[in-house]
């Protein structure tokens, strides 16, 4: 009995734990790479972001979960796809009524968490052949894992294009008399591919000297 | 018989799961509908009552007055009065749409009471390019409008933009965008004018 309950425990964190770092959807998998490189100007709109596809994640994985047995082959896609679009609209519904300036920001990007691959590969991978529990933990794995690493590309572009974090100064900007020129290409697309860039090789070098130790 | 009971075999949970999600989008717009509008109107005011000072409220003047974007796509707009804390008409607003660098700007537009003068725009909802299109928004390219005539302004590569006269300047690096702005306000402004003028609601220009 306490056998079961430590392996069911073990199971539970190593399933939590994945998203975050060994399959992190971003670093090690490389999917949604759309709002990763289009909502992350500042640290606001990269972890409203965030919560919406943690949001989508765990509704979506709930439900498919519950109707796993139930679904034809054939058919799954695009049961994914309806229970998912459901998701995003409610998510883009709620964003535009409490919080407009972040519906406004985030734009097209809220409702094209419908084509976010993450969320359909966390259903096809683990939804669809897990028990709810596992599938559970599996989306806030996941989606926590996708939403900080939101968080730090954002933190790096803001504070270099603007010298503030959550639109908090934090460097004095010339423009008030103080030493910090802001990159202005930071808030840009190339700022994106490079602070990206410059974060994967970051990530694969810990990763390399994690697997040679 | 047979091909419309294969058919509910094996689609009738995607059938049920449709009517399920569709009535949990209906219950959720149900509910937050009105915020939503609320938000909407709210910025209008907001950006509305920046451009006219002496605005006290917004009232609808024309509702859903059937115009045409630049790409000739029918909208229907409606055209606020705005007005003073006396009841006096201080101008009017609406909404204006175009096409941008990126993708559709939305603009919220102020003229004069006479629809002589424009007084300004605000931007509702836009997404051009961060650092050059969407200096759109900046105050030094913006009041480049205040107290233009309402007329078909032109857009200019070099001059002042201190210079108040039909003639804007463009935004360095963001030509596209600011091209789609006075394109925007040159549709709209006579489209409307033309509606407040056959409404009796402005004189015409003959008279």
């Amino acid at each position: 009995m306490t056998n079961s309950s430590e392996e069911k425990a073990g199971v539970y964190k190593e399933t939590l734990l994945r998203g975050l770092w060994r399959e992190n959807p971003v670093f090690r998998l490389l999917l949604g790479m759309c709002p990763t490189l289009a909502v992350t100007v500042a640290v606001k709109p990269a972890l409203t972001m965030g919560l919406s596809v943690i949001f989508v994640l765990i509704c979506s994985n709930i439900v498919v979960s519950i109707i796993h047995k139930l679904l034809k082959p054939h058919l799954r896609i695009l049961m994914f796809t309806v229970t998912i679009a459901t998701f995003v609209t409610i998510a883009d519904l709620f964003l535009k009524a409490f919080v407009p300036r972040m519906s406004e920001m985030l734009g097209p990007y809220v409702p094209l968490i419908i084509v976010n691959c993450i969320i359909i590969c966390r259903a096809e991978a683990c939804a669809s052949k897990n028990k709810l529990s596992v599938s559970i933990i599996d989306a806030v794995g996941m989606g926590v894992g996708f939403t900080l690493t939101l968080c730090v590309l954002a933190g790096g572009r803001e504070i270099l294009s603007t010298g503030a974090i959550f639109e908090i100064p934090i460097l004095n900007t010339q423009s008030q008399g103080g030493w910090f020129v802001p990159w202005a290409a930071m808030s840009m697309p190339v700022g994106a591919f490079i602070t990206l860039g410059l974060l994967l090789g970051l990530v694969n070098s810990i990763t390399k000297r994690q697997a040679k130790g | 018989m047979f091909k419309v009971k294969h058919f509910f075999q094996q689609s009738w949970l995607l059938i049920v799961v449709s009517f399920c999600f569709g009535l949990l989008i209906a219950v959720a717009n149900a509910a937050w509908e009105d915020r939503i509008r609320q938000n909407e109107e709210d910025k209008f005011n907001n950006l509305a009552s920046g451009m006219l000072t002496e605005a006290a409220s917004f009232k609808t003047a024309v509702e859903k007055a059937e115009l045409q974007t630049d790409k000739g796509k029918k909208v229907k707009v409606d055209i606020k009065k705005a007005m003073a804390a006396n009841g006096e008409c201080v101008g009017w607003a609406f909404v204006c749409e175009g096409s941008g660098f990126a993708d559709k700007i939305k603009l919220v537009l102020a003229v004069g009471a006479g629809f002589k003068k424009i007084e300004g725009f605000g931007v509702l909802s836009s997404n051009e390019t961060p650092g050059f299109g969407d200096q759109i928004k900046n105050s030094y390219y913006q009041n480049q409008f205040v107290g233009v005539p309402a007329e078909r302004l032109k857009l200019s590569k070099t001059g002042n933009p201190d210079i108040i006269d039909s003639e804007i300047i463009a935004i360095s690096g963001a030509t596209v965008s600011s091209e789609a702005v006075v394109k925007i306000i040159n549709q709209y402004v006579e489209q409307v004018k033309k509606q407040l003028q056959n409404r009796g609601l402005i004189a015409d220009d003959k008279q």
